[in-house]
């Protein structure tokens, strides 16, 4: 339970600047997104684009972005799952450790989040090649759960690790199989950390580059490959509508998940 | 030494285990594919072509190509596949992809060892065709059994060789592009027509040029070879050492000396021809450039550039080059492939991406051979008034030199930039 | 199951075996990268070893310059992101619906991949961007040119901007958690003993919040030292950031030259390794104080 500090009496004059600076650093940025989203040009000096066109936004409905975008979605979605799934157990399993094993198996679970994506992308294309799936989304999904594993992995076993297991024992001293403990003693307990590893699994799959490029080959064109290539094409307008394509779905769905979350206690801010 | 061998066991051990641990994970009932599609390129050349486009109807083709450019995307998906679905059932998968990666993931894939690869089409030319021959990593010969075939203009020698490589039937060209510098014609009617004026103009105009870093930065600095090395004939005929020393030393002392009075002081480049245009529609800097003579029209439709904006070439002469198509050792469905390559190779094609309004594309095809309808509406075909007209751009094209000229232009320039030993 | 005896399931192969599972790909990459480093994988590779590619990237002034200055960024991004994220949640703290919408406004651009933060910096930051067009409105500036360059600069203002403001709000979700958890009766004994607020913020509250944060500061930092998408867009060509500096050779026109990327991959994966056990050795250094977030 997170208590609640006492409003302060006089608030800092420096929190009304930081607050002027955050709404700025904030919404400018969107803003700009938006205004370069509808723009036909937008150049020096302008503050504001000359004339507005909704040619960029068509491109949604039309084809490219849209599907993209639907690609990507599905991508996340299967890797928060597959990810947050597989590193429950993993997580558990390696809270059991001791001090000097116990850091081992952290510091190896984090290399797949810390690690370069060329050296991680050369191990992943060897790997899905052999299995056959590089070049397919199968392959691209699996490429993704690699680092959201890892990621979730460390999450959850800094909190199994946290929250002891006496009353595991106890379940299982009073016969409890070991699905039964899972679902009635571990699983409830860190219901608020599944949701956590579960958005950020997804944000792993939904903003990830290298891993899409290197392992899709280009075959697998999720929205921030298509973004990228945009970009890169001096394609501005288009750029800006797939950048907000990625960027306000996401922070919508993480602000209701943080509003439904707030109730129960399970997501910070 | 010894240790190294160690390490080097240890690790390629270690790398068998794992590929093996994988390799177990694979589904047995796989069928396993012919082991590379030489075999079958070389039994459907042999094939009466009605016979080839049987074996491919219903298929499906994914062509890695880069996909840098709307117009050029709009052609492929827009016109090229709905015209292979109708005639042929043929699916057309357009994925990004081009030069190295291609090269790097055609390497890999031959070292896991699968039997068939991922793409049967690949947009190539120059340094990327060569190490794909290099590495043996296409197949071939195929592209002189298309139909189209019979019209290529193999008289020019901008066609007929790809950076001066003989294509030996295992590419397909499918379009010419010529190289052309940006202005503003209102900003500055009067651009400069040669690398000394353009030099003279540089110095009376401090901070108001660059070039890029990427590929067409590289060829500016290959023009400026030619210009200031003897001209084209002086690098032509393979790659020469001491050629292209004599070579180095005049691009880069043409570099040394005017690189004070580059766009920010010659400390930085932009990174790709899209960031320069960026700086270029900004008024940060007075001229950009394009590999593609006519990338200044398309841009200028899509609100990239200013109306004003206009291509024109040096008198000292432009690198023009072919690309082509052509089919990785490993691809799935060379038939299909080659199919798609011959509607690219088709005077119906060449003509639709000719279009000053769909992509003004080169075309590879001689066109007074071409049959009617076609042969008309090629000389019928209007340029678009903001391009540069044809014959201007035809008399000042220079061919493409072996590519390891562009190899060591590349990595000098950036040992140069960054100050790694004197080029 | 239940059966099993305590000291099979206390033994440490299982768990760490599953721990190097998770880590196979970085370990099967680094076998890769390591072979095309020394020359008998990988485009252009051949079938004897040798230390060449080694000799040549290492010996290459680029390389450390590189090194770093991609240290540089990644340190001198984290700290703003760090110090931001610190002041939000020491600012921020109460009930009240200003401090909640202050931390709901910090935390918003989680979601932001690092590629639109980067494309956004460049529309913004750029000598002819947003920043510089109200400067010139103002009439503070006659052209582009006047404008302080920040992108693609030698400073790498730009980028730093970027990545900071991109890593903000993990951070700040995190600092806010932390400060959430600090016990309020602490900050009330410290004002009752006549300590002034900023003496409490320096003294009892940045203390807290830095022992909490330093996991997912280390991870910020392994993150901004090996992006990609933000260092292509902002960065100059001199000093280039390492993952660029990797990315150019792995596509570079000659064959013979792209096994030099793997090299540079290794030092990249080298300073991540340190970065790892920098990680390692906070957590288990501050474990007793909170649970860990990243």
């Amino acid at each position: 339970m997170r208590a609640n500090i006492p409003p302060r009496r006089a608030r800092p004059a420096w929190t009304w600047a930081a607050l002027v600076a955050l709404t700025l650093s904030t919404l400018l940025p969107l803003a700009v997104l938006v205004l370069q989203s509808l723009a036909t040009s937008w150049r020096w000096p302008l503050l504001l684009p000359d004339d507005y066109t909704a040619a960029g936004w068509r491109t949604v409905a039309s084809g490219a972005l849209g599907r993209s975008a639907l690609t990507s979605a599905l991508l996340a979605m299967a890797t928060a799952l597959a990810s947050v799934l597989a590193a429950l157990p993993i997580g558990r399993s390696l809270a059991t450790l001791r001090a000097p094993w116990r850091h081992v198996a952290a510091a190896l679970v984090f290399l797949p989040v810390a690690a370069p994506p060329i050296a991680l992308g050369a191990g992943l294309q060897v790997a899905t090649l052999q299995l056959g799936v590089a070049g397919s989304a199968v392959g691209v999904w699996l490429a993704h759960c690699v680092p959201a594993i890892g990621y979730a992995a460390l999450l959850f076993m800094g909190v199994f690790g946290a929250r002891g297991r006496d009353d595991e024992e106890a379940a299982r001293s009073l016969g409890a199989s070991g699905l039964q403990v899972w679902w009635h003693v571990l699983l409830p307990s860190v219901r608020g950390v599944i949701v956590e590893a579960l958005a950020i699994c997804f944000l792993i799959s939904w903003a990830q580059v290298a891993l899409t490029l290197l392992i899709g080959g280009g075959a697998v064109r999720a929205l921030p490959i298509e973004v990228l290539a945009l970009v890169r094409a001096g394609q501005d307008r288009d750029a800006a509508v797939g950048a907000l394509l990625l960027v306000v779905p996401a922070m919508l769905a993480l602000s209701a998940l943080r509003f439904g979350a707030r109730r129960t206690d399970a997501l910070p801010a | 030494m010894a240790v190294l061998k160690r390490t080097i066991a240890a690790v390629a051990v270690s790398l068998v285990a794992a590929s093996l641990l994988a390799a177990c994970g694979r589904d047995a009932s796989h069928p396993s594919p012919g082991s590379d599609a030489n075999a079958e390129v070389a039994e459907l050349a042999a094939l009466p072509w009605d016979s080839l486009v049987a074996r491919a109807r219903g298929t499906t083709v994914t062509w890695r190509k880069w996909r840098g450019d709307p117009a050029i995307n709009a052609f492929v998906d827009g016109w090229v596949a709905p015209r292979l679905r109708e005639r042929y059932d043929i699916t057309l998968e357009a994925v990004e992809g081009q030069g190295a990666e291609l090269v790097n993931q055609l390497v890999l894939e031959r070292e896991a060892g699968r039997g068939r690869g991922t793409a049967s089409l690949v947009w190539i030319n120059g340094e990327t065709f060569a190490q794909l021959r290099a590495e043996s990593l296409l197949a071939g010969p195929w592209s002189g059994v298309l139909p189209s075939s019979a019209y290529v203009d193999s008289a020019s020698p901008i066609i007929s060789r790809d950076f001066e490589q003989d294509p030996a039937g295992f590419e397909s060209p499918w379009g010419t592009v010529q190289f052309a510098l940006i202005h503003d014609s209102v900003r500055m009617p009067e651009p400069p027509r040669t690398f000394d004026e353009l030099a003279a103009w540089i110095r009376a105009h401090p901070g108001r040029f660059t070039h890029d870093q990427a590929f067409s930065g590289v060829t500016f600095l290959k023009m400026l070879m030619y210009a200031k090395g003897g001209g084209v004939e002086a690098f032509a005929g393979g790659f020469g050492d001491e050629r292209y020393a004599r070579g180095r030393t005049a691009v880069f002392g043409w570099l040394d000396s005017l690189r004070g009075a580059f766009w920010r002081g010659g400390a930085t480049y932009p990174p790709d021809v899209a960031a320069m245009h960026r700086l270029f529609a900004n008024g940060e800097i007075d001229l950009s450039m394009s590999n593609n003579q006519h990338d200044v029209v398309n841009k200028i439709r899509q609100g990239v550039l200013p109306p004003t904006a206009r291509a024109f070439v040096l008198r000292d002469g432009t690198i023009a080059n072919t690309h082509y198509v052509g089919i990785p050792f490993n691809a799935p469905n060379p038939a299909g492939a080659m199919v798609v390559a011959d509607l690219l190779l088709s005077p119906e094609a060449q003509l639709e991406k000719l279009k000053p309004e769909v992509w003004a594309d080169g075309t590879v095809l001689d066109v007074t051979r071409v049959p009617e309808p076609w042969r008309a509406q090629f000389a019928a075909l209007a340029d678009d008034p903001r391009a540069i007209p044809r014959d201007t751009l035809a008399r000042y094209a220079r061919p493409e030199v072996s590519p390891r000229y562009h190899e060591r232009l590349q990595a000098d320039w950036r040992a140069w930039v960054r100050g790694d030993g004197a080029p | 199951m239940s059966a099993r005896p305590d000291r099979l399931r206390e033994s440490p192969l299982g768990p760490l075996l599953l721990a190097a599972l998770v880590a196979l790909p970085v370990l099967l990459g680094v076998a890769y990268a390591l072979l095309a480093a020394l020359g008998v994988l990988g485009a252009g590779s051949s079938d004897t070893a040798s230390l060449d590619r080694f000799a040549t990237v290492l010996g290459a002034r680029s390389t450390w310059r590189a090194l770093g200055w991609t240290l540089y960024v990644a340190a001198a991004a984290t700290a703003l992101a760090t110090a931001g994220a610190a002041l939000v949640a020491m600012g921020f703290a109460s009930n009240t619906r200003l401090d909640r919408s202050a931390r709901a406004l910090a935390t918003l651009p989680l979601p932001v991949p690092h590629l639109v933060a980067a494309a956004t910096a460049l529309l913004v930051l750029a000598q002819s961007g947003l920043l510089a067009r109200l400067l010139f409105a103002a009439g503070l500036l006659d052209a582009p040119a006047d404008m302080p360059p920040l992108v693609y600069d030698g400073a790498g203002v730009g980028l730093i901007v970027a990545l900071a403001w991109k890593e903000l709000p993990f951070l700040a979700v995190v600092a806010i958690a932390l400060r959430q958890d600090i016990d309020p009766a602490l900050d009330e004994t410290a004002r009752t003993l006549g300590a002034a607020p900023r003496y409490v913020r320096r003294r009892v509250m940045w203390p807290l919040l830095w022992r909490g944060m330093l996991p997912a500061v280390i991870a910020v930092f392994v993150f901004a030292l090996g992006s990609y998408e933000t260092a292509v867009l902002l960065a100059p060509v001199d000093p280039a950031p390492l993952a660029v500096l990797t990315m150019e050779r792995f596509a570079d026109p000659a064959l013979a030259r792209r096994g030099d990327a793997y090299v540079l991959a290794l030092v990249t994966l080298a300073l991540a390794g340190v970065a790892v056990a920098a990680h390692e050795w906070a957590r288990a250094r501050w474990s007793a104080t909170t649970v860990s977030r990243a």
